[in-house]
């Protein structure tokens, strides 16, 4: 069963607990995004100094999107967005998302078990963005309303930007630890013993004998 | 008449341009036939978003995913052609060019991989692959950039003397370790034999081979059947997040080799960035996907 919900953002605890792994989101409000391994890893850095981020991330959505951005009249335009893989940045989420308790986070391909248990301890989501939509989701661009760490390359900055109608994105991780990607994964494994059988059992069927 | 440093250079910026905007109508078919097939709801669902993300950015000529990859080419050369200039840098030329006049621009994903330093060019960019066919008068470009989602999960294993059943059991374990990770459903390439980096070049044109072509060596077809079946058995799904369309095709290709026996596996996320062209000696360029 997967249901559609327009959420509004900032989100709410209970708006987020509300959702189910395989629900189906889009979202208007202020969102967070980079695509940057450099950027998490100075989050942290911050994080463990006390240091505050350019941008605050308090109960923020935050998204794994890369984006070309550029500056017209003095003011910086996201040109495209478009998920990018999330589990290089596994090694960061956990305290990123209690430090702040994010409501959100996203990208594509999923977090770890790890991830879920801050996910579930504080309130927040993972929402699969389906790779390859980025007409949609530039498309759901109003404005960029801060940028944070310009020094480092385009797609690795802290952008915060208003989206309208952002989606569809998959809840792949919810806030009860259930977790599509542990679950789908474990029903593979689970599954490998019978297709070797069934890829055995099959073999040279349809092979013309001579 | 010949193929000549102008045409090379504005073919393989062509090719790369398009490859970013239009996913190969074979794949819109698949994708099409997937929707209509998926048992899983959440699958229908995304299925329909990409087949409309692909609409949209074709129609618009827009950018179908952010990651415009690293350049890639497979280039053969027929034995009758005629070059006239550096060929070599007419494909690097044309990427920088690309790069210069792209709208929008592309980021910046090619990555010195000692330092993690990013830019638009690096050692041994555009990477081109070169082959020789007899007897033909033109060249054939197919332009595959690479981004990273599908790039990463790619895996070579060697064999010593396998059976099918340890060839066909380390493919299902390499989709497994992928899982959700490769934007499926994807295209499998696989490259069986030969030596380490033979296999590898066969893995990647089993990958860019158009669907719906029968093998013609039935243990071969027999083999891809299978295993397109055991794939899409895993349920990883599109996105990797539940169905029963986890890759739209599995190709295989062999080379015979020695007791060693390289296993190599690549994936195409499901865009499945792919587009040809023929240059001929006459001058005249054909553009075919």
């Amino acid at each position: 069963m997967s249901t559609n919900h327009r959420l509004q953002l900032p989100l709410t605890e209970d708006a987020v607990r509300s959702l189910r792994a395989a629900d189906l989101v889009y979202l208007d409000g202020e969102i967070v995004i980079t695509a940057g391994l450099p950027t998490h890893q100075r989050i942290v850095q911050h994080i463990d100094a006390g240091q505050a981020l350019p941008i605050d991330l308090t109960g923020a959505v935050l998204l794994h999107f890369g984006g070309y951005s550029r500056e017209v009249d003095g003011k910086l335009e996201v040109v495209y967005m478009n998920p990018t893989t999330s589990t290089r940045f596994i090694p960061y989420m956990p305290k990123i998302i209690r430090t702040f308790g994010l409501r959100a986070v996203g990208g594509k391909g999923g977090l770890d078990t790890e991830s879920a248990r801050a996910m579930q301890a504080t309130g927040c989501v993972y929402l699969s963005f389906p790779g390859g939509l980025c007409t949609l989701y530039s498309d759901a661009i109003r404005e960029v309303t801060a940028v944070g760490w310009q020094d480092l390359l385009l797609h690795y900055r802290l952008v915060k930007l208003r989206v309208a109608g952002l989606g569809p994105a998959t809840v792949g991780i919810d806030a009860h630890g259930n977790s599509l990607y542990d679950d789908l994964q474990a029903q593979a494994a689970g599954r490998l013993e019978r297709i070797m059988e069934s890829l055995n059992a099959d073999r040279g069927k349809s092979v013309p004998k001579p | 008449m010949a193929v000549t440093y102008e045409l090379m250079k504005s073919v393989t910026a062509q090719l790369y341009r398009a490859s970013l905007r239009k996913i190969p109508e074979d794949t819109k078919d698949a994708l099409r036939r997937a929707e209509t097939h998926d048992t899983n709801e959440t699958a229908r669902k995304t299925l329909r978003v990409m087949l409309r993300s692909a609409e949209a950015a074709e129609g618009q000529q827009r950018f179908v995913c952010s990651d415009a990859g690293i350049p890639v080419y497979v280039v053969k050369i027929g034995t009758l052609v005629r070059f006239e200039g550096d060929i070599r840098k007419a494909i690097s030329d044309g990427f920088d060019e690309l790069v210069r006049t792209s709208d929008p621009p592309l980021l910046q994903h090619v990555t010195n991989p000692l330092t993690l330093e990013r830019g638009y060019r690096g050692k041994d960019v555009p990477i081109v692959t070169f082959d020789l066919v007899d007897g033909a008068d033109h060249v054939e470009i197919t332009c595959s950039p690479k981004a990273l989602g599908s790039g990463r999960w790619a895996a070579l294993e060697i064999f010593s003397f396998p059976s099918l059943e340890t060839i066909e059991k380390y493919i299902i374990e390499v989709v497994l370790r992928a899982g959700s990770q490769p934007c499926p459903p994807v295209v499998i390439g696989v490259g069986i034999g030969g030596t380490f980096d033979y296999a590898a070049k066969l893995a990647k044109e089993a990958m860019l081979r158009p669907f719906g072509q029968k093998n013609a060596e039935p243990i071969v077809a027999d083999m891809e059947e299978r295993l397109l079946r055991a794939v899409n058995t895993t349920g990883f799904g599109p996105m990797g997040t539940g169905g029963d369309s986890t890759a739209m095709a599995v190709h295989v290709n062999y080379a015979a080799g020695h007791g060693f026996t390289p296993v190599a596996v690549e994936f195409n996320c499901w865009i499945n960035r792919r587009t040809r062209a023929r240059i001929f000696n006459s001058g005249q360029v054909e553009f075919f996907e």
